[in-house]
């Protein structure tokens, strides 16, 4: 349970307080309300592209990181296809240092053109190390353009091609800052050992004075019904072959997703579960097998992937996965098996909340998918499901004509 | 508007760990915060990869402790941790295995029987070893595609030399000659009373520690404790690795020094912030910020029980991979000729104090550096002087341990690319 109250500014910034009594530390959270999702089909990756941006300093900052490394602070920042998020932990007596920064940084970047060209040579080298120069690395992107075809989650974060973020032009980066980074589309949370209120009267001194400038953000393609199983193989060099079959599903405020996260958590969270057991222990055909869900704001994705041993067919593999799919239509889940499921996710909920970072952070989280209260209730929606509920999820999704899938092939 | 002050914290508090000796020996240090209905119990043997008689063996024995019991199957304790929503980590170094165990408090009671059995009767059934086998051959076939895995692995070779137990690489292949008998000794040479100190933190009430107590009264003597003898080390200062392909270049570099209980340590670990500690330090700024040559580059000094290195890692495009070795060595250069100025040690000091200021937010952090400071012979009373020593550091101690320390023909060079 995450204590918090709940304010919103004249300019439009919505700032949420947890006070945590046990930590002398503060963490900062700044979420912007952009990712992917808002890119243009033609200049993907500027969300990411701009996540780093904005640690290029500001005109009267020009350097970021020296003056939270000053106050003992730390700071980083990542981009998923929704939203965009900047933290800060420091010792609490220097929380005023992360709200001058953030606040700063709101409206003052420096956007020259040497800024850019440099950060553009960083993000394209993290283009090449992270899904070029490793085994599987295009996997995700692959899956992503299979799944989707009008939804802009059929692109990465990391964008189509080092090509869109080479290529992104002053003008569209000053725009998307324009468009995206203002009060009225952040959201600023904490968590640390101060009265709520007293947090507030910070945030009105550091963000009051700032302008908001609503601009209207362009609505997201909505992704048609998939009516058709869709496949697509590839071969590269690589040790082992990788099956992944992913399915649409609801989104993230849609009950479908606490089913789909149960699911989840039945085939594969922890050791005894089931795909754990059944496939890799008893039947020995995967090295690693998994199952998950992407949990985006809009429609997402059910995801079912492994990695098969030398000996095992694709056919077998295949049909293995499947098999598992129709054991859940068919309702048999167990009541003790269930229980077991709750109680992680009981746990794990708990195990999370023993950090300010991570408080602060899933405030930030809650709030920008339009239902903070959320972030307490969730464990008694997860006590409320049924085994049956389970099942019917399972027959309604895990259809061919929902499904997509990726043999990752190794080359012999 | 204008900056807000800053205050720099002067003292860290770390609360002390109490040690409780059960009648076989073995030491319990408990370190109590009953404002966290959790409780983490670790078990650290002296038990790395440089105990084990045959290849793999080391990792192979904590990764099976849990893989089936005289009481219960591996299936049974994962079903029992996991309906507990309790989890267990492994983790293995050249030195040490240390298992970890997480709980609820409400649940540790329930926990505790699966931890004795993993901890005190493992059974390590041959099947549950031929899947484990297949698993991790497979999955280290994946990681040696990697060039930063090639270069880790050469790096320490050559570091270390390529047959010394600090260095030592083995084939996938390797995986297939590990037998039931290799671990089922490893495990009794290793997992015994005098080699192992247990650590926890979280709510540990009298009844959670007599619950410890006991279990750790059971660990079987070997009457004393493991001595090991290493071989002296071979040091070679150039590999150049040809991976076919590679479009980034992994660089290696770094030299052998001396364990955490040198005088020199800290203030190495200073310099070694300065270079490569921190996102704003020396070789970010000049191969990230002003070259784009890469996405991250990072300089630390590591310890082991018996010496310590310092090493530094980036990966940069192939096609500016001799440049990149260029600058390095400009900056490693810039240490020697050049103090630092107070304002950027002021910086990495602070740095360095909110880095411990963080680890020690929350009982899963200090338990950490509890067990760091008892594997290096410290109380927690340490952690004080620790941080004066880094406050005390200053820009000639840096230049002259770069000069020391630091001579270019000292230096291990790796470098994973394709040269072509």
């Amino acid at each position: 349970m995450i204590t918090y109250k709940k304010t919103i500014l004249a300019n439009g910034l919505s700032v949420i307080a947890n006070r945590d009594k046990t930590s002398r530390m503060a963490a900062v959270n700044i979420l912007y309300k952009v990712g992917a999702r808002n890119e243009n089909p033609n200049r993907t990756g500027l969300a990411h592209l701009f996540e780093h941006l904005m640690f290029r300093g500001t005109h009267q900052i020009p350097d970021f990181d020296t003056p939270v490394q000053m106050a003992c602070g730390e700071n980083n920042a990542f981009t998923n296809n929704d939203y965009t998020d900047f933290y800060i932990t420091l010792p609490i007596a220097n929380i005023e240092t992360a709200l001058w920064l953030e606040s700063d940084r709101m409206t003052g970047l420096n956007l020259s053109e040497e800024a850019c060209k440099i950060e553009k040579r960083v993000v394209i080298e993290e283009f090449r190390q992270r899904y070029l120069n490793q085994p599987y690395g295009d996997a995700n992107m692959l899956l992503r353009a299979l799944a989707y075809k009008q939804h802009p989650y059929r692109w990465a974060t990391i964008g189509l091609s080092p090509e869109h973020i080479e290529q992104a032009s002053a003008e569209e980066i000053h725009n998307f800052y324009r468009t995206f980074y203002h009060p009225s589309n952040a959201i600023l949370s904490f968590s640390g050992d101060m009265a709520e209120e007293e947090f507030f009267a910070l945030a009105e001194k550091w963000f009051g004075g700032i302008e908001d400038h609503k601009h209207d953000i362009p609505s997201i393609p909505a992704e048609p019904t998939q009516n058709e199983a869709r496949r697509q193989e590839v071969e590269r060099d690589v040790p082992a072959t990788t099956i992944t079959i992913a399915f649409k599903m609801g989104n993230r405020l849609s009950r479908d997703f606490f089913l789909g996260d149960i699911t989840s958590d039945i085939l594969a969270g922890g050791d005894s579960a089931r795909l754990y057991e059944h496939l890799i222990k008893n039947k020995r055909l995967f090295a690693s097998v998994n199952a998950y869900i992407t949990g985006d704001v809009d429609c997402g994705l059910f995801v079912f992937t492994g990695q098969l041993l030398p000996s095992t067919s694709e056919a077998e593999a295949e049909e293995a996965l499947w098999a598992e799919m129709a054991d859940l239509q068919q309702n048999n889940i167990s009541d003790y098996e269930l229980e077991k499921v709750k109680n992680k996710f009981e746990a794990n909920t708990l195990f999370g909340e023993l950090n300010v970072m991570n408080k602060a952070m899933n405030l930030g989280y809650y709030e920008m998918i339009g239902d903070l209260s959320l972030i307490n209730r969730e464990v008694d929606i997860y006590r409320s499901l049924t085994s049956g509920d389970i099942s019917d999820f399972a027959s309604r999704i895990f259809c061919k004509e929902n499904s997509s899938t990726l043999i990752y092939r190794a080359k012999r | 508007m204008k900056q807000p002050p800053l205050t720099t914290p002067s003292s860290i508090d770390m609360p002390a760990a109490v040690c409780h000796k059960v009648a076989n020996g073995t030491k319990i240090y408990a370190i109590n915060c009953p404002e966290y209905e959790v409780v983490r119990l670790s078990f650290v043997f002296h038990a790395g990869t440089i105990t084990q008689l045959h290849p793999f063996t080391a990792s192979a024995t904590a990764n099976m402790l849990a893989e089936g019991t005289a009481a219960l199957t591996s299936q049974q304790i994962a079903e029992r941790l996991d309906y507990f929503g309790s989890y267990f980590d492994i983790n293995i170094d050249r030195d040490y295995s240390y298992i970890t165990f997480c709980s609820l408090s409400k649940f540790f009671m329930q926990t505790a029987e699966v931890i004795e059995q993993v901890i005190l009767h493992p059974t390590f059934p041959a099947e549950e070893i031929d899947t484990y086998r297949a698993k991790r051959k497979q999955q280290l076939a994946i990681e040696r595609r990697k060039v930063e895995t090639i270069a880790r692995e050469k790096f320490a070779n050559a570091i270390f030399g390529k047959s010394h137990p600090y260095g030592v690489s083995y084939s996938e292949e390797a995986y297939d000659t590990l037998s039931r008998e290799n671990i089922a000794e490893h495990y009794k040479r290793c997992y015994t009373a005098e080699n192992c100190i247990v650590v926890c933190s979280g709510n540990i009430n009298p009844e959670v520690l007599a619950r410890i107590e006991s279990i750790a009264s059971e660990l079987h003597s070997a009457g004393n404790t493991q001595t090991i003898s290493l071989p002296p080390f071979e040091t070679i200062h150039n590999v150049r690795h040809q991976h076919d392909g590679a479009v980034q270049s992994s660089i290696r570099m770094g030299r052998l020094l001396f364990p955490r209980t040198h005088e020199d340590f800290i203030p190495m670990q200073v310099l070694s912030t300065v270079l490569g500690g921190y996102f704003g330090s020396r070789l970010m700024q000049n191969l990230r910020e002003q070259h784009g040559y890469t996405y991250g580059a990072f300089c630390a000094m590591v310890n082991f029980q018996h010496t310590g290195y310092l090493a530094l890692a980036t990966q940069v495009g192939s096609e500016v991979t001799e440049d990149a070795l260029q600058q390095i060595a400009l900056e490693i250069e810039q240490l020697q000729n050049d103090k630092v100025s107070e304002q950027e040690l002021a910086l990495v000091k602070n740095i360095m104090a909110g880095e411990l200021m963080r680890i020690l937010d929350g009982p899963f952090g200090i338990a950490d550096v509890t067990t760091e400071n008892i594997l290096c012979g410290f109380d927690n009373s340490h952690i004080q002087e620790h941080l004066q020593r880094i406050r005390a550091t200053t820009p000639e101690e840096l230049r002259d341990l770069a000069q020391r320390y630091l001579a270019a023909e000292d230096l291990v060079k790796v470098v994973v690319g394709d040269f072509n």
